[in-house]
């Protein structure tokens, strides 16, 4: 009877186990080749990339250590990105005065349209173009704008996905080190 | 002894079982990879569209009715960039010329299912700055005339305020002056144009004209086959994702006229929607949301959705989203059994392998067959087309097929359809360099 009781509770175990595990199972399958854990997140180091610029030279992250970084993904073709790069670009013009740097990294997008956009829209800040999508990915962006806030020692401090405002770039900026 | 075990065990092993039934079903809805084998695609060479040296990209397939396949796809313009439009020195410093943002629309057509091509016709009678990506050019037919749509930049270059343009086939094999759709410059974008059943053209689009309270509408057109607007530019919805491409499809000898779309509410929250139209498109009815994904995304998904339709009358669609957490991001399927009222609970085809907005589309066969293609990473961190189909009835996935072996990254692909041929063509990038790739499989229907 004591080896019913057990046989009667492995069973039922057995049952209920498998209901509750299939859909983790199920999941599993498909999360095998799925995202990996965020390495871009605030307080994480910031991925190290090396791009070209508009007239092909060479730009990364470490081109920028040791001073605040904002870093701006955007396209030619996204509306909220042209809607925030008044800001993004006002931001850069006094980025010099108040002790840090710019960098525009232009994604799924081709450097011909850029250049025209740069023209178009005045850009006073260098533009790194991530045109085989791999900085865009290492930084998780699923669709353009995003704004990385980094510190001198490159640790990403604040994170906005979207269009930026002036009370957000100055926290941003704040959070990187900047005395504003 | 044996009648008591019998009376002790018997329910434990009905109710096991049905754990274990309801488990292999319940495990079938989320993972629609172990369902039965269904048809798995042999498709042909590659070969490849346009001219290499300019940089093909942006396809767009289609069969004319007497069986010719057509392709239009875009490709750089030769003529340098005016040297007044030069960017500012500090951002090209190297002295050359920058490369011209200008485009043209190419045509061209293969009358042995995509294996050998006309020489392209340029579409574009001047020369514009033909847009791609999600926005690229389409064409449609009436008999064996082209007709071809799309988006150029609005005056100041801004690619977010564009014109819709449009041009037909000319008595001598060439295409017309092209015409702007839009009636207020500088407001349109992801324009579609679609031979209705009754004989005309219908082209939609994503339009700005209007502000605010909800920011893009969508703006349909009439034009009859010679060309002539049969009526004016007419809003039927409001509060679309500004940057995702339309779907369409049509029923009851263009009575009934389906549209899918990216909503966007006050949240940011984007889901897709059917629009229904039961008189000719002159008007739809209310959204019907095709499924809650609770994406909240105030950034450019740049990614819209694709329907078919059976011969059953059930609505196919498929679209990518990423839900309301990263793990949920994929390509994801439903079908509506009750001519768009309601649809199924979403079906993951894929999930995403990286971070990435995918593409999806499909495309149904003549024998209910849906054949859906998206893009996605490679085990080597590059983007690269799949293929996968759903048998007739819907119950059985076929395996997921990688059909690209892009070096760089393959992305937006296209369907085609025709009797036993299936057509699909992407655009693969690799650095400054874009070329376009066709390839074709036999498929029983």
């Amino acid at each position: 009877m004591k080896n019913h009781a057990r046989l009667f509770r492995w069973l039922l175990a057995t049952g209920v186990c498998s209901l509750l595990l299939t859909p983790a199972i199920g999941r599993s399958q498909h999360a095998q080749h799925g995202a990996q854990s965020s390495a871009t997140g605030i307080g994480a180091a910031a991925s190290s990339f090396e791009l070209k610029s508009l007239d092909g030279k060479p730009v990364g992250l470490a081109t920028f250590r040791g001073r605040p970084l904002m870093i701006n993904f955007f396209a030619s073709w996204c509306d909220p990105c042209r809607e925030e790069m008044p800001l993004i670009n006002e931001l850069a013009a006094k980025s010099g005065k108040d002790g840090y740097s710019v960098l525009g990294i232009a994604v799924e997008d081709t450097r011909a349209a850029i250049m025209q956009y740069v023209q178009e829209a005045k850009l006073v800040f260098p533009i790194a173009l991530d045109l085989n999508s791999t900085v865009k990915r290492a930084y998780r962006i699923f669709g353009p704008p995003a704004t990385f806030f980094i510190d001198g020692q490159g640790t990403i401090r604040d994170v906005v996905i979207g269009p930026m405002t002036s009370e957000r770039a100055r926290e941003g900026l704040k959070k990187a080190g900047v005395s504003l | 002894m044996n009648l008591s075990f019998t009376r002790t065990f018997a329910p434990i092993v009905v109710f096991t079982s049905l754990c274990l039934i309801l488990a292999a079903c319940n495990a079938d809805l989320i993972s629609p990879d172990s369902r039965p084998t269904a048809v798995t695609l042999s498709f042909g060479p590659e070969q490849r569209l346009g001219d290499n040296e300019k940089n093909p990209a942006a396809p767009f397939l289609r069969y004319n009715p007497d069986g010719r396949l057509f392709a239009v796809w875009t490709e750089d313009h030769d003529t340098p960039w005016p040297q007044a439009n030069q960017p500012a020195k500090h951002q090209h410093g190297s002295g050359d010329r920058a490369p011209s943002p200008m485009r043209n629309a190419l045509l061209a057509w293969s009358a042995d299912g995509g294996k050998t091509w006309s020489s392209p016709g340029r579409v574009n009678s001047a020369v514009e700055a033909v847009q791609g990506e999600e926005n690229g050019p389409k064409v449609a037919f009436i008999d064996k005339k082209a007709f071809v749509v799309w988006s150029i930049p609005g005056v100041k270059g801004d690619k977010t305020r564009a014109n819709i343009r449009f041009a037909m086939n000319d008595e001598k094999g060439g295409f017309s002056a092209a015409q702007t759709l839009n009636e207020v410059n500088d407001a349109a974008r992801f324009p579609i144009i679609e031979t209705t059943p009754d004989g005309n053209l219908l082209v939609a689009w994503i339009d700005r004209r209007i502000d605010n309270p909800k920011p893009r509408q969508l703006y349909l057109m009439k034009l009859s086959p010679d060309g002539k607007a049969l009526t004016k530019n007419y809003q039927v919805a409001e509060g679309l994702c500004e940057c995702c491409k339309l779907g369409i499809a049509f029923a009851d000898g263009g009575k009934t006229v389906y549209m899918v779309d990216r909503e966007v509410d006050g949240k940011k929250i984007r889901n897709h929607v059917l629009r229904k139209s039961t008189d000719g498109a002159a008007s739809f009815g209310a959204p019907v949301e095709i499924s809650n994904d609770g994406w909240q995304v105030p950034s450019c998904p740049h990614s819209g959705p694709s329907i078919g339709r059976d011969s059953r009358g059930q609505l196919h669609v498929a679209w990518f989203t990423l839900g309301r957490s990263e793990p949920e991001a994929g390509i994801y399927y439903s079908l509506s059994k009750d001519d768009g009222k309601s649809f199924a609970p979403r079906q993951l085809v894929q999930a995403n392998t990286a971070p990435e907005t995918l593409y999806a589309t499909l495309a149904v066969g003549n024998d209910d067959r849906v054949y859906l293609a998206w893009s996605n990473l490679d085990g080597g961190g590059k983007a690269q087309i799949f293929m996968r189909t759903l048998a007739p009835g819907g119950r059985a996935w076929s395996p997921i097929q990688q059909i690209s072996q892009a070096k760089g990254n393959a992305g937006r692909p296209v369907l085609a359809l025709m009797k036993n041929q299936l057509q699909v063509a992407w655009t693969e990038t690799d650095g400054e360099d874009s070329r376009v790739v066709l390839r074709s499989a036999t498929v029983g229907q």
